[in-house]
Parts: structure tokens; C-alpha cells; sequence
């Protein structure tokens, strides 16, 4: 009976912790004051800093309400997202990516922000981003940065030591490989890009629109377009790098982090613009040394997309109980005092830019923004070209990020490969229904 | 008096010689005392399982109905994520990966392991208990632990690579290579298991009366006749276990694959586990369901897997009893 006690105990006890776990996001204690949870998906560490400076000057400013920040790792994210939903205890405010906006609108995972913010918060934002955060004329999300998926970094050193003109970057792929070859000697390799499935998903974004001018399904997601003979120009591109040994084989990091270019494994390397940020964070040695152009076009148009333009946006969770709290603090953080946004770009030695007018008047006066070489090229060459990240499920990135892998890799070759992406992606259609769902 | 005791009160055809009818009831009552005690004491392990196991099973197979949204209500859809789940393709890939990841693993981990545990066997007590140490000191490693630092010796610096210079073999591409990303984690999976296989072994082995092998040497069987005779033979149940246990964990590899390669280079390392996880981590209601039913495929795949090994290998009654 003893036994039966204790395990009737254990029951009550799990039933009474389940319940009390239910109670979570936009808690109110008995004196009136809101408790907000805050999720940050964890980026370079000034960025952590920024936030944690932020949250603290708005907890201290006013006594209604308590952000708990709380950094969330890139790779445990998702799960850790999806478990908290499923408790009912996701945060209350959480960074969400432009590609994530769409599909968790038709989801219903945001509240709208246009009845918890004034009008004007929205009109401040250049009109290329709005699209970004719109969804059936409403905003779900406030916009924070975008940052370019990919531009060229090059060597001045090694580059004149190999005889070529520091001055004159690639222009074409072709002239890329030419570069590249000319420039792996002994262990330094010519250039890094990404090789893996899951880095070149979404890497590789702004290459499929340079190739064939669009993404591997067409307009209204009812069926796949990867089979397209300019698709077959991409893979090839890709495959050249990886088995004329031009790129390193067994990189040690993904695609988003400059660590090889910094640490002078590679001549070259394409990556995002952030990359700009971590060199002049962590590698100060290299930025002298460093000269950044827009990533080669297939024929050497200057003006077709190179790159994506990705990027950061608050949203507010659609069951939070503190909704405009939470609305609250994404003003004061995003929409509000323009010298807040103008401090995080100029932390992050402006290697992301900026989606609002009144911030940039805010930066206009700083002479390091106005000067910065890099910035003015990503700025004037990249951005203007830049496309909106797809906001189709990821599985049909993945698809086409493998089979630019399983050529890349030998695999399979480049029709094959691209045959089975075709037949994954339709799949994918298929079976959740995407047909007729593209976002307009 | 309970339905159960009266049926045992009552017999249909009471012989003629039968014991006085108190004496029976006295019986029946004790048998009956001793099934309420049988059963309370089952009770709380039924109890729990039924918490932890049967109630969470039941609940997944109902929410297998549905697409499953955290926002919106959820949709039912009946069978529909089994026929997803049994017509996709990388969801069989990802279990051929698992099968050839246990064919890798199990059975040259009990070779190593039953090579080792002979060794130990004939060695003094002091060293034997030196070298079961030693062996079994990989099974405390962290399979992270273990991870990384074999993705170090898989560089193309790193100590492997090396080596094979030494023999004028350029660098292989270990974890990046489609043919050689699975042998290459397999290996590490070996070394981090064959401890534990090594003493179950070794048990099962000192298990075995020195005497038989004494007679057959007398009878001038030699090495090979004594191990395929008598040790093998004696070591079918503990092989028998090792092979169902190696392989159930072999298939559910999640580690290993996760942090050296990723699942990649083109899915060539996404183990079912992986593969699961990976699927749920996509934010779509749809892949929700989608992984949630490949769990419970995966479940009756490793049932079946155990079924084939001990329809394979007959668990007999060791010899010796």
C-alpha cells in the first residue's frame, strides 16, 4: 500500500508541475507588473552585447513591465521553438528571420503590429523592406537589418602576389575560377563557399536568381522549375570549385562564419556581409589586407541579383497575454529613438545595413559610416540588386541545396541530381499543398 | 468473493475422490490472496508504464490523425502522414543508412570484442583486471566528447591523414566524401561500444566449465574445432543479445552523425534518428506530424528488425542449464 501511496504522490506531483508549466508568457505578478520573455537567436557576440545594453536601459526605465532576454543558439533553436509551442510557452517577443515571416503568418504564430503601433513606425521604413514584413497588407514583424547572403572578399596581397589586379575583381564565374586557380598555392586554397546541403539551401539563394533569374518553382509554387538547363550552369560552377580542389574539402565551419579568410586559409571567399563585421571584430589584422566586391554574375552583367538580402525582425508571439507590451518594447528597441539602431550598425563596424529613413539621417553625421569602404560597395553595388529571401517551406531549399551538394561531391552528376531535387521538390508541393499559396 | 475465485470454486466435474469441499474452498481462497498480492505488486511498474509508455504511445498514434498546428486547430487527415511517411524516399534512405551503419558496427564490434575478451581471459588476475579497465575506459567517453575529437583526426591535417602520407597516400577526404563519411563515423562508434561488449563477453566466456575444453583437447580438437564446438555454441544467448541490443542501437545512432558530418555529405550519414530530428526541426505544421508518424514507423522497423534477428538465431536453453 506503501508503494501505491508513493506512486499516486508521483502522479500528483508530475499532474501539478504540468499544470503550473502552463502558465508562462506575459505573466503578470500581483503588483501589476508584466514579465515579457524575450528569445534572441544567438549572432556574433557584440550583437548579444547590444541587445543585453538595450533590455537592461528599458527594464530600468519605466516599472510595468520585465524583459527577460534570453540567447537561444542558432542549432537548438527550432527545437527549442517548436517544444516551447507545444507547452504553450513560447516567447513572447522572439527575432524571426524575413524567410520565416510568410509561412508563420499562415500559421498564425504573429500578432499583427499594425494595431499595437503608431502608423508613422511603418512609414519610417524604406519601402523595399516593407514587403518583407507584409503579409495580405498587414505587417507581422518589425524590421531590424538586412544584410546581403553573399559578396566577394579577396586578398590585395595574395592577389598581386599571383599577378592579377586587385583593382579589377572578377567579373564573370568564369573569371572567378580563373582567380581562384591562379590563386591556390600550397595550403592556402584559392577561395570557400559553402559545400554542404544545408549551407548551400539557403547560401546559394541569390546564385539561383543569378543563373536562371528565379527560384527553382515557379510564380504561384505549383511545380518545379530545377531541371531548367540554367540550373545545370550553377551546379557546374559549383562542382568546378569543389573538384579542381580550388576550395578547402573538409571545411571546419559553415558558410556563415569568415573564421578560414581570417585566419588566412583561403585567398578568396564569398560570404555574407556580416563576415565584414567578424573581420573587424575578431581578425582587425586582415582589414587592411581585405577588399570586398560584388559576387561574379554568370555572364558578367553587374546589374543581375547576386545575393539575397537576409536579415533580422522582431515579431510578437500571436497567444502572447502582454501583446502590446510586447509591441512596446519592439518600438522602443526597433522603431523608436533612431540613435539605438544607429549604435547597433555602428557595433557592428557597418556590415549590415539599415531599413529605416530616420536612422540613417542618424548616421549621416558619423564619418566611419559614411567612409567605410566596404560599406559603400555593399551599399551602392549589392544591395540595389539584392531579392527578398523565398518564403517557401525550407525542405524545397534543402532539396536544391543537396543536389548542388551530391554534384558537387560526385554523387550523382549535374541532370541527375538536379532530377531528383525536381522530384523531392514536387513532393513537397504535393503534399503540403503549396500549390496557389505563394504569398502575392 | 471475486469473479475469479468463484470460477476456481466451481469445478464443472467434481471427481468422486476429491478432497472434502472446505478444503478446496481453503485452496482457491489462498491461490486467490496470492494473485491480488502478484497483482499489487505489478501495479505501480503497470502504473508507470502506463503513464511513460502505453498512454504517450496511444496519444502519439491518435495525434498521427492530425496536422498539427500550435496556432490553429488541428486538421484531421487520418492515414495520410503513414502513406507520406512509407512513400519517402529519404525516410528508407535514412534506415538503409542505419542498416549499414549496424552491419559496419555490430558485428566487427563482437569480433574485437570476442578476440579481446579470449585474450583477458588468459591473462593473470592483475593484468586481466588492468586490460578490462583499459577496454572499457572508451564506454565512460562522451559520445560528444568522442566526436569532435575524431572529426580533428579526420582532417586533412589531422592524425589519420598523416599517416597515410607516411605511406605516400594523399590526404582522403574522410567526412566530406559520400563512400567514406559512414565507415568513417562507424569507426568511432566501435571503439566508444566494444568495452561494454568486451566484459559481457568475457562473462559469458568464464561461464563456460574449463573441463569441456580440456576433454576436447584430450580428443585433440584443436583451436578453430574448440571455438566453432564448444565456445561459440555456449556463447549463443549472450551473441544472441548483443546482436538484437547492437543493432536496435545501432539503427537509433543520433550523435555521432549529428556533430562529425551533419547527416551529410548528401545524406549519406542521416541516420533515422537524424533524419527525424532534422524533420522536426522545419517549422511547418506539416513537418510536425510528419516526423511524429516516422517515429512510430521507425518503432515498428526496429520491432521487426528484432523479430528477423531472434527468428534468425533460436534462443536455446544454454546447455549446461
Amino acid at each position: 500500500m506503501r508503494r501505491r501511496g508513493m506512486v499516486l504522490l508521483a502522479i500528483a506531483a508530475v499532474t501539478a508541475s504540468t499544470v503550473l508549466s502552463g502558465c508562462g508568457g506575459g505573466s503578470e505578478d500581483p503588483a501589476g507588473k508584466t514579465t515579457l520573455t524575450f528569445w534572441q537567436q544567438k549572432f556574433e557576440d557584440y550583437q548579444q552585447a547590444w541587445f543585453k545594453k538595450y533590455v537592461d536601459q528599458y527594464n530600468a526605465s519605466q516599472d510595468k513591465v520585465k524583459v527577460e532576454l534570453q540567447v537561444v543558439p542558432a542549432d537548438t533553436w527550432a527545437q527549442k521553438l517548436k517544444a516551447a509551442q507545444a507547452a504553450g510557452k513560447a516567447p513572447d517577443i522572439a527575432t524571426t528571420s524575413y524567410g520565416n515571416v510568410a509561412p508563420g503568418v499562415a500559421q498564425g504564430q504573429f500578432a499583427a503590429l499594425d494595431e499595437l503601433l503608431p502608423a508613422e513606425a511603418f512609414t519610417d521604413v524604406k519601402d523595399n523592406v516593407k514587403g518583407f514584413v507584409t503579409v495580405g497588407g498587414k505587417h507581422y514583424a518589425y524590421p531590424m537589418l538586412v544584410e546581403p547572403s553573399t559578396v566577394l572578399y579577396y586578398r590585395t596581397d595574395l592577389v598581386t602576389a599571383a599577378g592579377l589586379d586587385p583593382n579589377s575583381p572578377p567579373k564573370t564565374w568564369d573569371e572567378l575560377v580563373q582567380w581562384a586557380t591562379k590563386l591556390t598555392q600550397g595550403k592556402v586554397k584559392g577561395m570557400t563557399i559553402a559545400s554542404a546541403g544545408v549551407d548551400l539551401g539557403w547560401s546559394s539563394w541569390g546564385l539561383q536568381y543569378n543563373a536562371c533569374g528565379k527560384l527553382p518553382v515557379n510564380d504561384d509554387w505549383s511545380k518545379s522549375t530545377a531541371t531548367e538547363p540554367c540550373f545545370e550552369k550553377l551546379l557546374n560552377f559549383y562542382k568546378t570549385l569543389y573538384q579542381g580542389g580550388l576550395i578547402p574539402k573538409t571545411p571546419k565551419v559553415g558558410y556563415a562564419d569568415g573564421a578560414p579568410y581570417g585566419q588566412g586559409e583561403v585567398a578568396m571567399m564569398a560570404g555574407g556581409s556580416w563576415v565584414i563585421g567578424q573581420l573587424k571584430n575578431d581578425f582587425k589584422a586582415m582589414v587592411a589586407k581585405t577588399a570586398v566586391a560584388p559576387f561574379p554574375s554568370i555572364d558578367g552583367d553587374p546589374t543581375k541579383t547576386t545575393a539575397t538580402l537576409g536579415g533580422w525582425t522582431l515579431t510578437v508571439d500571436a497567444k502572447s497575454k502582454g501583446k502590446q507590451q510586447a509591441a512596446d518594447f519592439v518600438k522602443y528597441l526597433l522603431a523608436g529613438d533612431p540613435a539605438i539602431m544607429a549604435d547597433f550598425f555602428k557595433t557592428s563596424g557597418f556590415s549590415k545595413y539599415t531599413v529605416r529613413a530616420s536612422v540613417d539621417q542618424a548616421l549621416v553625421g558619423n564619418p566611419d559610416a559614411t567612409s567605410d569602404p566596404f560599406m559603400k560597395v555593399i551599399s551602392e553595388k549589392v544591395v540595389p540588386f539584392g531579392k527578398q529571401e523565398p518564403a517557401y517551406p525550407w525542405d524545397i531549399s534543402l532539396a536544391f541545396g543537396t543536389a548542388i551538394e551530391s554534384a558537387m561531391k560526385g554523387k550523382a552528376d549535374v541532370p541527375t541530381s538536379l532530377k531528383t531535387a525536381a522530384a523531392a521538390i514536387d513532393d513537397v508541393i504535393k503534399k503540403q499543398s503549396l500549390a496557389g499559396t505563394a504569398p502575392k | 468473493m471475486t469473479a475469479l475465485d468463484s470460477r476456481v470454486a466451481a469445478p464443472p466435474d467434481p471427481a468422486p475422490d476429491a478432497e472434502p469441499r472446505g478444503g478446496r474452498r481453503a485452496a482457491a481462497a489462498r491461490h486467490g490472496r496470492d494473485n491480488r498480492t502478484a497483482y499489487l505488486m505489478i501495479a505501480p511498474m503497470v502504473v508507470l508504464l502506463g503513464i511513460f509508455v502505453f498512454w504517450p504511445l496511444a496519444n502519439s498514434v491518435y495525434l498521427s490523425t492530425f496536422k498539427i498546428s500550435f496556432y490553429q486547430e488541428p486538421e484531421f487527415v487520418g492515414l495520410d502522414f503513414y502513406q507520406y511517411v512509407l512513400e519517402s524516399p529519404r525516410f528508407w534512405e535514412s534506415i538503409v543508412v542505419g542498416l549499414y551503419y549496424a552491419v559496419l558496427t555490430v558485428p566487427t564490434g563482437i569480433v574485437i570484442a570476442l578476440l579481446l575478451a579470449s585474450f583477458i581471459k588468459t591473462l593473470s588476475r592483475r593484468l586481466a583486471s588492468y586490460m578490462k579497465v583499459t577496454v572499457y575506459l572508451p564506454a565512460v567517453v562522451s559520445t560528444v566528447v568522442a566526436s569532435v575529437l575524431f572529426v580533428f583526426m579526420y582532417q586533412d591535417e589531422g592524425v589519420i591523414n598523416w599517416m597515410l602520407s607516411l605511406l605516400n597516400h594523399g590526404p582522403v577526404n574522410w567526412l566530406n566524401d559520400p563512400s567514406y563519411a559512414l565507415p568513417a563515423v562507424a569507426v568511432p562508434g566501435i571503439w566508444l561500444s566494444f568495452g561494454v561488449t568486451t566484459l559481457i563477453l568475457l562473462a559469458g566466456l568464464l561461464d563456460i566449465p574449463e573441463n569441456y575444453y580440456e576433454s576436447a583437447q584430450l580428443d585433440g580438437a584443436g583451436f578453430f574445432q574448440r571455438l566453432f564446438k564448444i565456445t561459440i555454441p555456449l556463447l549463443k544467448n549472450v551473441l544472441l543479445y548483443l546482436l538484437v541490443t547492437g543493432f536496435t542501437l545501432a539503427i537509433q545512432l543520433f550523435e555521432l552523425p549529428l556533430i562529425m558530418t551533419n547527416g551529410g555529405p548528401v545524406d549519406a550519414t542521416t541516420t533515422p534518428n537524424l533524419y527525424i530530428f532534422n524533420s522536426f526541426r522545419d517549422l511547418t505544421p506539416y513537418a510536425t506530424s510528419f516526423s511524429l508518424t516516422a517515429s512510430l514507423m521507425l518503432f515498428v522497423v526496429l520491432g521487426a528488425i528484432s523479430l528477423v534477428i531472434f527468428k534468425l538465431v533460436n534462443s536455446d536453453k544454454a546447455i549446461d542449464g
